[in-house]
């Protein structure tokens, strides 16, 4: 496409004068036009999360138990929260969650990404294969199958009694059913598996040639070339994952038959919310609890892109 | 391709009308129907919580009520108990419950106190519904401060449902007024000639806890808190954790892993304490035969029991209150829903029904001998009444209990954390 600074000519009786006021004025309908396009959009963000979210900031002050009006109590509710056990054991629970789930999914993601990264037949299939888990894996049929395999004498028990380890099913214990849940999370590697992909593709075949030619072996070929220069996607992935771990609920719902347990064992952060909000019907304490995980993940999130400069390296800043 | 800078007015038109027709969608979909429609049908909405076969019944008896009174609509709504709950939380805040619904002791004083529950004793003064004919005095569990704002429709009682092949084996007979001690002794002898646990968890269960604390002169509810004192529950939890390790009580482990099956029907332990009229699903679900069994006792004598129930309750801003009360009286009286029904929410609670259904699997006959076995006792007491928030306790307890059995917390840590629970529950 050209860029034409004269308008293309008109019938003569729809031309209109150059004057700056038409301008103006039609660009005033123009913008009219897009914001009546997205209003659609901006009335469900304004109705259904801005709303919402000032609403909830305001009960994450009050004691509101959803009949009666709700009532202003300071910063009450996040003094109980920080002395509630269950509390503590939730955010115990969570951080055990996203240190050991993020990580293994990041590395499994990345040694398939490494693999599908050479060219070989079939590769669409692979990808496509490994990749569906991550399309269906948000849903409660999942965690029913999730649930069907952990269980007692069901397919994973009697794996580990072959082996000759006997735990007796995940799900009802206490020491176990958190991994299950971490085996779930990496199951679904598919996402940052996509993204290490199109990462790995970016890494111009020049540097590899040239460490061929000094004599670097793949080992090391990993480490000097293909780690830095795909830091930029490693760092993207850890954020959004480890955003995205913080906020699990669903798998921690259904897996453990809404009740995160047994023994409080799956009380992740969001399910403890849940049931302060839904079933013990304290709006108030389960609206202090989601604004205390938005400044957590905000300030997870600042120091992951704090620590970029000491190990994601771009292109500009290298040359 | 070329924009132009130019945007037709069509367009724009075509966008305010998308998004007027968005937003009117939005608008819609906000409010629910009031249920009046033009020819004086009136629309009322019943929701209950259970299972399949339950919900096949009611079904039925809602047809059979909207043949008799052709002007009222029933629509039904049904989910299991955890949704039932929270979904009526959140509608009955926004005002918009359903008209008719199933309810339990344990949230009557609650929903009374947020303005959900009608009332209904100006509904029988009207005319509109009968509060006659209930058995054994049942209707009372109704009851708060002197309003009616439930209707039983079944009346249950907890009780001991034993593997019978396995208590033959071991060759253990459970009779009335037989105490805790010869409980715990027939444990013991079926852990050691059959090799597996004698109960699947009898400490965590609030209603039986209750009835203990009744043998003993106390209860776990008063009108507004706990009837009972840390140290007990500290007590209870400590034989109970000790019964675990001993092997007298199933691997809570296990238990947990077998859900939803229960510990007995997979052959994890040979009894276990439940309501009576739940008694009917060990046959489908175990490969024993089951039966059920008298509660132990402290002295001999007294059991604690008192007759439990589900019933109906209406919404205090119905805009129908004569229909939902003529729908009430109907459910609760008319014989052939009587039949229908049978004891899937306990034993009928009014003359008409339990007179119009006559059990005919051994499982009914079971629980309805067993009931009139108790009710013969003379050991029936009244409830105790249940503060708002014993729905939450009653989890936690729940939800402790099973800290304790599977080692996680200390009985006297554990009873503390119910206390300040409870308490927190109490308030809100």
């Amino acid at each position: 496409m050209t860029l034409v600074k004269e308008a293309p000519a008109r019938p003569a009786g729809k031309r209109r004068p150059a004057a700056p006021a038409a301008g103006r004025r039609g660009r005033r309908r123009e913008n009219l036009a897009g914001y009546l396009f997205m209003s659609p959009w901006i009335a469900g963000f304004l109705l259904l999360t801005a709303g919402p979210m000032i609403a909830s900031l305001y009960y994450a002050f009050t004691s509101y138990n959803l009949f009666t009006p709700p009532k202003w109590v300071g910063l009450d509710n996040f003094t109980t929260m920080f002395q509630d056990p269950r509390w503590q054991k939730s955010v115990e629970v969570t951080l055990k969650y996203v240190v050991v789930a993020t990580p293994l999914k990041l590395l499994l993601a990345l040694g398939v990404a490494l693999l599908l990264a050479q060219r070989r037949r079939g590769q669409g299939l692979y990808r496509a294969a490994f990749y569906m888990p991550s399309l269906i894996g948000a849903s409660v049929s999942v965690g029913f199958v999730w649930r069907a395999l952990f269980s007692d004498d069901a397919i994973v028990d009697r794996g580990q009694k072959i082996l000759g380890v006997d735990v007796g099913g995940w799900i009802g214990n206490p020491d176990y059913v958190l991994y299950a849940l971490v085996a779930l999370s990496i199951w679904q590697f598919g996402a940052p598996m996509v993204i290490f992909l199109a990462g790995l593709k970016q890494v111009p075949r020049e540097l590899y040639e040239a460490a061929e030619v000094d004599g670097a072996g793949p080992v090391r070929r990993f480490w000097n070339i293909t780690l830095p220069m795909i830091s930029p996607v490693l760092f993207f992935n850890v954020l959004l994952e480890s955003i995205h771990a913080f906020q699990v609920f669903g798998s921690a719902y259904v897996v453990s038959d809404t009740r995160c347990g047994p023994a409080d064992a799956t009380l992740v952060y969001t399910c403890y919310l849940y049931q302060k909000g839904f079933k013990e019907a304290q709006m108030g304490f389960a609206s202090a609890m989601a604004w205390t995980l938005v400044l957590a993940v905000g300030l997870v999130t600042a120091v992951l892109f704090r620590s970029q400069k000491k190990w994601v390296h771009y292109e500009e800043a290298g040359k | 391709m070329g924009t132009s800078r130019h945007v037709e007015r069509r367009t724009v038109l075509k966008a305010a009308g998308a998004a007027a027709a968005t937003l009117g969608l939005a608008a819609t979909t906000g409010c629910g129907g009031d249920g009046g429609s033009g020819d004086g049908t009136v629309t009322l909405r019943y929701a209950w919580w259970g299972g399949e076969p339950r919900a096949i019944a009611i079904k039925k008896t809602i047809a059979l009520f909207e043949k008799k009174h052709p002007k009222i609509r029933i629509k039904p709504e049904f989910t299991d108990y955890e949704a039932f709950w929270e979904k009526f939380q959140t509608q009955a805040s926004g005002g918009n419950p359903p008209d008719v619904f199933q309810n339990a002791v344990g949230f009557l004083r609650k929903y009374d106190k947020r303005g959900v529950l009608m009332d209904l004793k100006g509904q029988a003064d009207a005319g509109n519904l009968s509060l006659e004919n209930f058995r054994n005095g049942v209707l009372a569990n109704g009851q708060v401060d002197g309003k009616q704002i439930g209707i039983p429709v079944g009346a249950n009682t907890m009780a001991l449902v034993i593997d019978l092949k396995a208590f033959q084996k071991a060759g253990v007979t459970p009779e009335f007024g037989w105490t805790w001690d010869e409980y715990f002794t027939a444990l013991q002898t079926i852990q050691d000639k059959l090799r597996i646990a004698g109960d699947t968890g009898y400490f965590s269960i609030m209603y039986l806890y209750d009835l203990y604390l009744r043998q003993n002169g106390k209860a776990f509810f008063t009108d507004s808190g706990l009837g009972f004192t840390e140290d007990d529950l500290t007590q209870w939890w400590e034989d109970g954790h000790k019964r675990v390790k001993s092997g007298l009580v199933a691997d809570p482990k296990k238990v947990e892993q077998v859900k939803p099956k229960s510990a007995l029907s997979a052959g994890l332990a040979a009894s276990e304490f439940t309501w009576d009229n739940f008694s009917i699903r060990y046959e489908g679900e175990g490969e024993s035969d089951y039966g059920l069994a008298p509660i132990p006792t402290g002295d001999g004598k007294d059991t604690g029991q008192y007759l439990g129930s589900l019933m109906l309750s209406a919404f205090s801003g119905t805009k129908h209150p004569e229909e939902a009360a003529r729908f009430i009286d109907f459910m609760v009286h008319d014989p052939e829903v009587g039949t229908i029904m049978g004891y899937d929410r306990g034993i009928l609670a009014t003359t008409e029904q339990y007179d119009a259904f006559t059990p005919t699997d051994d499982n009914n006959k079971g629980v309805k001998a067993y009931e009139e076995e108790v009710a013969a006792a003379g050991a029936l007491g009244k409830i105790t009444p249940h503060p708002s928030g014993a729905d939450v306790v009653e989890a936690a307890f729940l939800r402790i209990g099973g800290e304790v059995a599977q080692g996680k917390s200390k009985p006297a840590d554990a009873a503390k954390a119910l206390f300040s629970e409870a308490k927190a529950a109490f308030a809100g």
